[in-house]
């Protein structure tokens, strides 16, 4: 049986969601599939690695008793010898190897899902689940993609962006930069994270500059967005290499007023009494005219590929009900839980969502395992 | 195999094996014989308990003290002669006391047994044939319309639904749930009033017999016979001598009155011209039409000359339709209009785990968990053919107490999964896979087999192998003493 490593937490604000989406939406399948031998990976919030089967185990983090563990646990290590191999310390002298054949990223945000881990599994040499790294690096800052979007044709709602160095010289340029190029209300986003951490919407020039100081404590790179007026949001999660085949289009029952911050995704439950998690709060698939839909769909799968997205991941836009144009909004290259509520409602069953991710990660692997890497040249030799 | 062998072996001596026992005791209703014949299958007793835990009830925690304190002595003995060889008390006791230690386990999980079939020899049994001769004045003398049913199958389908539909102008009484042995029709009958227009007594077979003292007791005017089937043939031996006995409900009835449901053709060699028939084309007379079956329910147009009657069900599955015309041609025979009809038959919908249909992950699921006949396969996987799905997924750990038709009739149950072509199928694997996979292979299956070892984490973990678009039928459950 093959060996998928899952990694899971992560030095991220959006590690307990990685937690949950991991062992809830990772592991379980996978366990349950009985094709793979699973390797929990426990990233802790200081960066260190752990992996023991206590781990597998949500009521370990529910309880608090990971933090009582961890205080007697040992790190593990990886060897890059032809692959990767996670090796635990099992006191002195005894070590175990294990030999892993995929690796399975159920990370969220910086280290996880933004390029960091992609590219340590790219020097591995092995499989990962999810997009690429060049994809992930674009998909995380949401400045870069927006961009990048915009450079194959796809509509986006107006912007204006700095990094920390550029606004702390001088915060009020910044933001009469804002009020010069964009029309209130305005979303104030940190560039690279996601679960909503960070964002706020304003509505005047106060607001606004207190929304600026609050998105630079979680980021060095912030982006200013005009909102879309009579707003319909709409997600579609996405899976495949070279032929990527949507889900349903999900709408998040908020209004302008009320957007998504973290409370009301993942602990109130949307705001939907008994509701529980991302699943709850969403109308599924969203109710649109049949043209509509298309066209979101369309650019969907669009911005999908104009970012370089593989394996999974999830495309917000942002539709103006009145006018029916549909904006690119932001790629979640790991969306939380993923997204499994809505794939089980497009057809596709838990353990089938995790199988397809591992054989797309296999299937991206082989393809680029068959890429030139090496280049003969007599450069050397001058010296 | 060494490894099999020494856990095996080391379950005797587990501080779990007193519960175990006990539990196997519970699981079997106390009952001697089918509690023996569990502990003698049994290799590994700390695999036992996979369903639910032992639910410590007074009976349940005096038997468990009893074998407690029983081993306790035995290896208190058991040691003390060890000992006293050692110190050259004696010269043989030594090995007695060690055979003392061994046996320990057996010797105790054989002696619990034995307070339990004395007393249902010695005060049970005298106390139930008085309680059964009480009640079979009760039912001499009782003015209603006595409706007996049997049959290997579909019993307590009927008798809900004649219960539903009569009770729309008569008073109904019924044996409550699946309580449809002997002691149990006496207990009904302790209970009726005297003022009830029907009774519906349901005969549980099980072995050569029964049916004939059950309708000597309950003196019924009607039978419903609703089918012969492969059921309790490690007690019947033979399909054979299970149709004679649910057919020895025949001569307790007058003439016409005897109704059987001739759709399975196991029933064809035991029909006489003196029975009335129904199926699914007509029932005592009236023709049925128009049949659409859906996950919602089932409707369907009773017929007789003029007399046009259109009626819906929650029920599903074509095999209910032969039920459901009969009950409703039945019910307008004894006096019922055709509006308490047809209010009575929509009334009816599925039972707790019989062709129940719920959401689960977006997909449907069909819980027929409660279904241990190859007749109610058949249903089963005729009902999966025939709807539309994106993905088609069938479950079961096949049927019990099949005796010698075990193997037949799981290739049997085989080539009627093929024929539902289900995409996935899901055996549980015990004794009877290989014969369902011969089936399956007969009949030229080309879809993916899954078995899975542990049926009840497979069956908690449903949802995360389903989706939208996906129908999956559940058909058959083995509890523990049946692995």
């Amino acid at each position: 049986m093959k060996h998928i490593a899952v990694f899971f937490g992560g030095k991220s604000t959006e590690h307990d969601v990685s937690i949950v989406t991991a062992i809830s939406s990772v592991i379980k399948p996978l366990s349950l599939s009985k094709q793979y031998t699973v390797v929990p990976v426990y990233v802790a919030k200081d960066g260190a690695w752990y992996s023991d089967k206590k781990l597998l185990d949500i009521k370990t983090f529910t309880s608090g008793s990971i933090d009582t563990w961890l205080q007697s646990a040992k790190p593990v290590s990886v060897s890059f010898d032809g692959g990767l191999q996670i090796i635990t310390n099992k006191g002195v002298g005894k070590r175990s190897k294990t030999r892993i054949d995929v690796l399975f990223p159920a990370l969220h945000g910086t280290y996880g899902e933004d390029g960091s881990f992609q590219g340590l599994a790219r020097m591995a040499g092995i499989p990962y689940v999810g997009c690429g790294l060049d994809a992930s690096v674009l998909a995380m800052d949401k400045v870069l993609a927006k961009i990048m979007a915009a450079d194959s044709g796809i509509a986006t709602s107006p912007m204006v962006h700095a990094n920390i160095k550029q606004y702390n010289q001088d915060p009020q340029a910044f933001e009469k930069l804002c009020e010069k190029q964009l029309t209130y209300p305005l979303f104030v986003k940190p560039a690279h994270l996601g679960s909503s951490i960070g964002i706020s919407r304003v509505t005047n020039a106060n607001e606004l500059a207190n929304a600026l100081e609050v998105a630079f404590h979680y980021d060095n790179s912030v982006l200013v967005e005009q909102a879309i007026p009579n707003l319909i949001e709409v997600t579609l999660p996405i899976m495949g290499n070279d032929s990527p085949k949507p889900a349903l289009l999900e709408r998040p029952l908020t209004t302008a007023e009320d957007f998504f911050d973290f409370d009301t995704k993942y602990i109130k439950g949307g705001g939907k009494k008994g509701a529980k998690g991302a699943q709850g709060y969403s109308e599924l698939p969203a109710k649109l005219d049949k043209t509509l839909y298309a066209k979101a769909e369309k650019l969907g799968l669009a911005v999908y590929a104009a970012l370089g997205c593989q394996g999974t991941a999830r495309v917000d836009m942002l539709i103006d009900s009145k006018t029916s144009k549909v904006y690119f909004n932001e790629v979640n290259p790991m969306p939380g839980d993923l997204y499994a509520h809505n794939w089980r409602a497009a057809g596709v069953s838990s353990v089938s969502l995790v199988e397809s991710l591992i054989s797309l990660a296999i299937e991206r692997h082989a393809s680029e395992a068959t890429q030139n890497t090496v280049f003969s040249t007599n450069y050397l030799q001058q010296f | 195999m060494i490894r099999a062998v020494v856990a095996a072996f080391a379950s005797l001596y587990s501080i779990k094996f007193i519960t175990t026992v006990v539990y196997m005791l519970q699981s079997v209703e106390y009952r001697p014989g089918p509690y023996l014949a569990w502990l003698w299958r049994t290799q590994n007793f700390a695999t036992v308990m996979k369903r639910r835990r032992l639910d410590m009830t007074k009976p349940a925690l005096l038997l468990w003290w009893s074998v407690a304190i029983g081993m306790f002595v035995q290896y208190g003995i058991g040691l003390a002669l060890i000992v006293l060889q050692i110190q050259g008390e004696t010269s043989f006791g030594g090995m007695f006391g060690l055979a003392l230690l061994l046996a320990a386990p057996v010797v105790w999980a054989h002696l619990v047994a034995l307070p339990l079939e004395l007393g249902r020899l010695l005060i049970i049994a005298p106390k139930e044939q008085k309680h059964i001769a009480e009640s079979r004045l009760i039912f001499a003398s009782h003015p209603a319309i006595k409706i007996a049913i049997a049959g290997s199958y579909g019993k307590t389908s009927m008798k809900e639904l004649l219960t539903t539909v009569l009770g729309e102008a008569k008073s109904v009484a019924a044996t409550p749930g699946n309580k449809n042995v002997a002691i149990s029709h006496a207990y009904f009958a302790k209970r009726l009033t005297g003022k009830e227009e029907v009774l519906i007594i349901e005969y549980g077979e099980g072995e050569p017999g029964d049916v004939a003292r059950f309708a000597h007791n309950t003196n019924p005017t009607h039978a419903v016979i609703t089918g012969v089937a492969p059921a309790h043939l490690d007690r019947y031996k033979t399909v054979q001598a299970a149709g004679e006995d649910i057919f020895a409900v025949d001569s307790h009835v007058s003439a016409g009155q005897a109704y059987v449901n001739n759709v399975a053709k196991r029933i064809e060699p035991f029909l006489r011209d003196h029975h009335a028939i129904f199926n699914d084309k007509e029932a005592l007379g009236y023709k049925v039409t128009n049949v659409k079956l859906t996950l919602s329910g089932t409707t369907f147009t009773l017929s007789k000359g003029t007399k046009r009657i259109a009626l819906q069900s929650g029920l599903i599955g074509r095999h209910n339709v032969a039920t459901l015309a009969f009950v409703a041609a039945f019910a307008l025979e004894l006096g019922l209009t055709p509006a308490q009809v047809k209010a009575g038959v929509a009334k009816t919908k599925p039972y707790e785990h019989r062709m129940q249909p719920y959401k689960l992950s977006g997909a449907w699921v069909i819980d027929d968990t409660y279904n241990g006949n190859i007749e109610g396969i058949r249903a089963g996987t005729a009902l999966l053919g025939e709807l539309e799905a994106k993905r088609k997924i069938y479950v079961s750990p096949g049927l019990v107490d099949q005796g010698v038709e075990t193997e037949p009739v799981h290739i049997e149950m085989g080539w009627l999964i093929a024929e539902s072509q289900p995409d996935v199928v899901v055996l549980m694997a015990n004794s009877v896979t290989p014969y369902i996979q011969k089936g399956l292979e007969q009949a030229g299956f080309k879809g993916e087999i899954r078995i899975e070892h542990n049926p009840l984490a497979f069956y908690m973990n449903l949802e995360h192998f389903v989706a939208a678009g996906d129908i999956v039928l559940l058909q058959n459950d083995w509890t523990d003493n049946y692995h």
